[in-house]
């Protein structure tokens, strides 16, 4: 598909330091263990895809990178430095965009008003303006509905300002957790289209997709994780063809 | 505490147990001399007492009663009142620290341990109304004299008006409670006289503070004003929390009310109520407004409250003596509670009483200690003494026939009192002085 | 399902007369039925009983103005213009009162769905605050506010933003102390834990202050009649109270909407981990959201003070649930509803007091509340829950 070589061109996972790294993560949710020793990285410019079925805990590996959630075990390091022990606040703050599951919008604000609150802990107004102008860009019908409350905004446009308010505080990394659930395949497509544009304009991604022949036709490399644990993991092409994958996952 | 009460019921017996025992111990020193109504060969010793809160937050309240009351007895003995007999004085205490100040409980204990003690003769007491209805029982029981210089409560002795006291349950044995003081119906007379004679009123507002003294106040101020020709143009009923009273006050005022009555005490809100109301308007309140809680609250509106309280003898020619005497004797004006010539009144009632018993008894006391008591108690039903506060006499009640209050009102930052009122059987107010 | 219900209403009846069984409980939660020629009278009462439910809580705002309408005009009818403006008048200083604790009750509730009981005596010791502020240096603020025009502006000046800065600080550290190691806690738990914290305070206030009221003397610092309406004398300090409240509701309604703290207050009541995703300082957000409640409760005891000259220990329990009921009025967790709400509920006290008899007034307040928790739980200006993202 078109973004294939443009994710080639990024930065090799071995090569440098990776901009996101987990090491032997466990996360328990009072006795319910959902994730066993996760490791993954995610180099600088790389999109990567986290595929699984449903409960395998993957909302729970990016909840985790974010803060949101603490792990009992293990280690999460952004750019080489621990950011496990930090609040969900500061890892936004160093550079963690995340677009939640559900995207989790702030209903009864104005869509301009979400969009700033991306961009809250953000003092250089000009940067700020300028990404605006770059989100209205991405997404031109965030634009239209900027006045509108958006919890009246429909599925797809949710979304956008979803992943428009994780680009306001210009992340390094942006977490995006099953952007195209509920949308038309049309639809996905464009999202998907500027989800590759972003990663182009230098943001690395960690992508979380059900439909994962999508997933890994975008993305250069793929984890797939299975209750709780990395279950194979590598370089998209080689997953789209283990059989396994191809039997669980693509339904072939 | 606990062991106290626990204990009341059995002292009490003991009490009667003992009287029976040794009953003619003290007064059998009777009948050798036999000259018919001679004093002076009356021998023995009785024992009077007085039963007030001395300690605690009611400092204030006892202590100069219970020093005329003392100063009574000493006089009567120079004076040999009682001939060849004498008396002992004892002083009891109601107050506790647990309650810090009048104790119910308490003053039932002393009225026990006074019944159990065969010299008694009559006690003056309680303060307290509520304390008065755990004592009067017990009296009741062991037919011992209890004179009230200050209890103003109508149920204590008339039934059916107060919505808090039994009447009847009060008196299981014989009826020895007097009082020196009028009750709260007077004071509802006394307070409609002064708002439709003296300040000339036809239309009133009553509020009240849902509770027993301050409904019943009102009750019965609405009755007399009512008789007195005045209408009561509204009324409300206002928990003891209320703080904002603006609402009856304009309701007052579009109704035309000259005046506002409060029937209940200055932590109920009657000093609040005076500093919500424009100052061109009166309150009319009763005892339970005339403190200094009531001054702090009203603030810059104080002046124009109108209050009865305590019948303030200090003025009347025949207090002068008692007034003078008291300071010579204490170094104390007695002035600053106004109850301390009725504790005088009430304890020269009762010598005057013992006194009756003996001319009647040939000049010696009856040899039966209940007898004794029982005797006390007609002779005081038939009393009429002139007191320092008046003639002093007791109805069919035990209830004062010459009830008084005074009227209050804010004279700078103290309460000052004005007239002395007094009311008859049949309700007539009179100014006394 | 109209047969259905006919038939086991038949059953029921059936069943009641000749074996003596118990009535199925189907029966009496019969639907409207409009053929039912043989329904039962019970069945009948509740069908009813549901449509007059439903016809209530569908037009529960008209409802309301009709009734608050009739009342006043009612008071108009008995008492006259005279009556009616006094009473108004009386209305509007109480409601600007409860206004102002409302709005603390409905902030916390908003931003972490807790009933803050402590947050009726966060305003009554606020009033002791500004009773101990007064009375620094022998009453020397005092002497200054009834001095001269200019000294009674800066007596405002001081005694505002310290007793506002004081209480806020309580309100802040009442959260971190108490309520922050719950928040993600059974919602019975952080209840429980406000109630301990009232009863604290109350002791404390208690102990310290005595069990009688304490007059503050804020009283004399404005006085006089401003105007005289229709035979209503209305005093600067009704106006001083009722602006004050309006004033700063107003603020905070600006506040709330353009500032980025105000945003983020905003965002933090509406999804606290979408807040937190986008680097919104949520613990210190929550802490600015009870100084802001508590501040506003500490301008209601000042302006409570300066109306009524009076503080007690006890006085912020039973106004405190009072400025709850014009929460939930409001509807809980919106700030405008709050400030509507506590006028509203001044004008029901006032003159369901003066039609009633002043003993009905709090216990028409609380059936109010009892109503709308029946029919309305959402209170007159609700949060739709639909558009929470
Ligand atoms: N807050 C929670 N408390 C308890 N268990 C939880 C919680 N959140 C998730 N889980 C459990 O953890 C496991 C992983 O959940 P997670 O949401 O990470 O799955 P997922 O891979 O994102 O699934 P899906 O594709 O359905 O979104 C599941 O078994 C889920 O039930
Ligand atoms: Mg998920």
């Amino acid at each position: 598909m078109t973004g294939t070589a443009a994710v080639l061109t990024g930065a090799d996972a071995g090569s440098g330091m990776p901009v996101l790294e987990l090491r032997e993560v466990d996360v328990l949710y009072g006795r319910v263990q959902a994730l066993r020793g996760v490791s993954l990285t995610v180099g600088a410019g790389e999109i990567v895809a986290l595929i699984g079925s449903n409960g395998a805990g993957k909302t729970t590996t990016l909840r985790t990178i974010s803060g949101l959630v603490r792990p009992s075990k293990g280690s999460i390091l952004l750019r080489g430095q621990p950011i496990h022990t930090l609040g969900a606040e500061k890892i936004a703050r160093l550079g963690v965009g995340h677009a939640p599951e559900g995207r989790r919008l702030f209903g009864r604000m104005t869509v301009r008003e979400n969009l700033d609150m991306g961009a809250y802990s953000r003092k250089d107004r000009a940067g700020v303006r300028s990404d605006f102008e770059r989100v209205y860009e991405l997404f031109p019908r965030v634009k239209e509905r900027s006045g509108q409350l958006a919890g009246s905004l429909s599925g797809g446009e949710q979304q956008m300002v979803a992943i428009g308010r994780a680009m306001m505080a210009r992340p390094t990394v942006l977490l995006l957790d099953e952007p195209s659930l509920g949308l038309a395949p049309i639809v996905v497509e464009n999202l998907f289209a500027v989800i590759r544009e972003i990663n182009q304009g230098g943001t690395t991604v960690l992508l979380i997709e059900q439909n994962a022949l999508l997933a890994l036709n975008t993305a250069r490399r793929g984890y797939v994780l299975e209750v709780g644990e990395v279950a194979t993991s590598g370089p998209s092409q080689e997953l789209l063809r283990s059989p396994e994958v191809q039997r669980a996952y693509l339904g072939m | 505490m606990i062991l106290t009460k626990r204990l009341l019921p059995v002292v009490g017996v003991m009490g009667i147990a003992a009287l029976s025992a040794c009953g003619t111990s003290s007064t059998s020193s009777s009948s050798s001399g036999g000259g018919g109504g001679n004093l002076a060969s009356c021998q023995g010793t009785f024992t009077v007492a007085t039963d007030l809160p001395l300690t605690g937050g009611d400092a204030t309240d006892g202590p100069p009663v219970e020093k005329a009351a003392h100063l009574a007895v000493t006089q009567a003995l120079a004076n040999k009142t009682l001939g060849g007999c004498t008396l002992k004085y004892v002083s009891k205490d109601d107050a506790t620290v647990l309650k810090n100040g009048h104790d119910p409980a308490q003053g039932a204990a002393n009225i026990t341990a006074l019944s159990g003690d065969s010299s008694v003769v009559g006690v003056v007491g309680p303060f307290n109304s509520s304390v008065a209805v755990a004592e009067i029982p017990i009296a009741s029981q062991n037919h011992l004299p209890l004179i009230s210089p200050a209890n103003t409560n109508p149920g204590l002795t008339q039934a059916g008006t107060s919505a808090s006291i039994d009447t009847n349950s009060l008196y299981p044995g014989v009826h020895s409670y007097f009082r020196t003081i009028g009750t709260d119906i007077t004071q509802g007379e006394i307070l409609a006289y002064v708002a439709t004679k003296e300040l000339n009123f036809t239309k009133a507002y009553a509020i009240d503070d849902q509770e027993t003294y301050g409904k019943g106040l009102s009750t019965f101020f609405q009755k007399s004003f009512t008789a007195d020709g005045g209408t009561i143009v509204g009324t409300a009923s206002l928990p003891g929390t209320t703080k904002q009273f603006q609402t009856q006050v304009a309701d007052a005022q579009s109704k035309g009310a000259q005046v506002i009555f409060f029937g209940g005490t200055s932590g109920n809100g009657c000093g609040i109520l005076r500093s919500q109301m424009p100052a061109s308007i009166p309150e009319l309140g009763g005892d339970g407004c005339q403190d200094n809680k009531f001054i702090t609250d009203a603030a810059s509106n104080a002046a124009g409250a109108q209050v009865t309280s305590a019948p303030d003898a200090s003025k009347l020619p025949t207090a002068t003596k008692f007034y003078s005497d008291f300071k010579s004797t204490y170094n104390e004006d007695g002035t600053e509670s106004p109850y301390t010539p009725y504790g005088f009144d009430g304890m020269n009632a009762l010598i005057q009483a013992i006194k009756a018993v003996l001319t009647a008894n040939n000049g010696q006391p009856p040899t039966d200690p209940m007898t004794f008591r029982d005797s006390v108690a007609q002779q005081l039903h038939k009393l009429n003494y002139p007191g320092a506060t008046g003639t002093v006499a007791f109805d069919k009640n035990g209830d004062t026939t010459q009830p008084g209050f005074s009227l209050y009102t804010i004279n700078g930052t103290a309460w000052a009192p004005k007239q002395l009122l007094t009311a008859d059987a049949s309700g007539k107010v009179t100014v006394a002085s | 399902m109209s047969d259905e219900t006919t038939a086991s209403a038949a059953r029921a009846t059936a069943g009641a007369i000749g074996h003596g069984t118990l009535v199925d409980p189907r029966g009496l939660s019969a639907r409207t039925d409009r053929a039912g020629t043989t329904r039962p009278a019970v069945v009948r009462t509740l069908a009813f009983l549901r449509k007059l439910y439903g016809l209530v809580q569908r037009y529960f705002p008209q409802f309301l103005i009709a009734g608050i309408a009739f009342a006043i005009l009612k008071v108009y009818a008995n008492g006259g213009l005279t009556l009616m403006g006094a009473q108004i008048k009386n209305a509007l200083v109480l409601g600007a009162i409860y206004a102002l604790v409302a709005i603390g009750y409905t902030m916390v509730y908003g931003i972490i769905e807790l009933i803050n009981f402590a947050h009726g005596d966060v305003f009554t010791l606020s009033g002791f605050y500004a009773f101990v502020i007064a009375g620094l240096s022998g009453g020397a603020i005092g002497s200054l506010a009834t001095h001269s025009g200019i000294g009674l502006l800066l007596a405002l000046l001081i005694i505002f933003p310290t007793t506002m800065v004081a209480a806020g600080f309580t309100g802040v550290v009442i959260e971190r102390v108490a309520y922050r190691r719950l928040r993600d806690a059974p919602r019975l738990a952080p209840l429980i834990t406000a109630i301990g914290v009232s009863f604290l305070l109350e002791g404390l206030m208690l102990v310290i202050f005595g069990a009688d009221n304490r007059p503050t003397k804020l009283s004399s610092w404005i006085t006089g009649r401003a105007v005289r309406v229709a035979g209503v004398d209305v005093n600067w300090k009704d106006i001083f109270v009722v602006a004050t409240a309006l004033g700063l509701m107003f603020s905070l309604g600006a506040f709330v909407r353009i500032t980025t703290l105000g945003k983020a207050m905003r965002a933090t009541a509406q999804d606290r981990s979408a807040s937190l995703l986008s680097g919104i300082n949520v613990n210190r957000t929550i802490s600015a959201t009870f100084f802001i409640g508590s501040a506003l409760a500490a301008a209601g005891a000042i302006v409570y003070s300066i109306n009524y000259d009076l503080i007690q220990w006890n006085l912020g329990y039973q106004l405190g649930i009072i400025a709850f009921t014009a929460a939930v009025l409001g509807g809980i967790g919106n700030i405008v509803g709050a400030g509507v709400g506590g006028f509203i509920i001044g004008v029901i006290s006032v003159f369901g007091g003066q039609l009633a008899g002043g003993e009905w007034s709090n216990s028409l307040v609380f059936a109010i509340l009892v109503i709308i928790l029946t029919f309305r739980p959402v209170g007159l200006f609700g949060v739709d829950v639909t558009t929470r993202a």
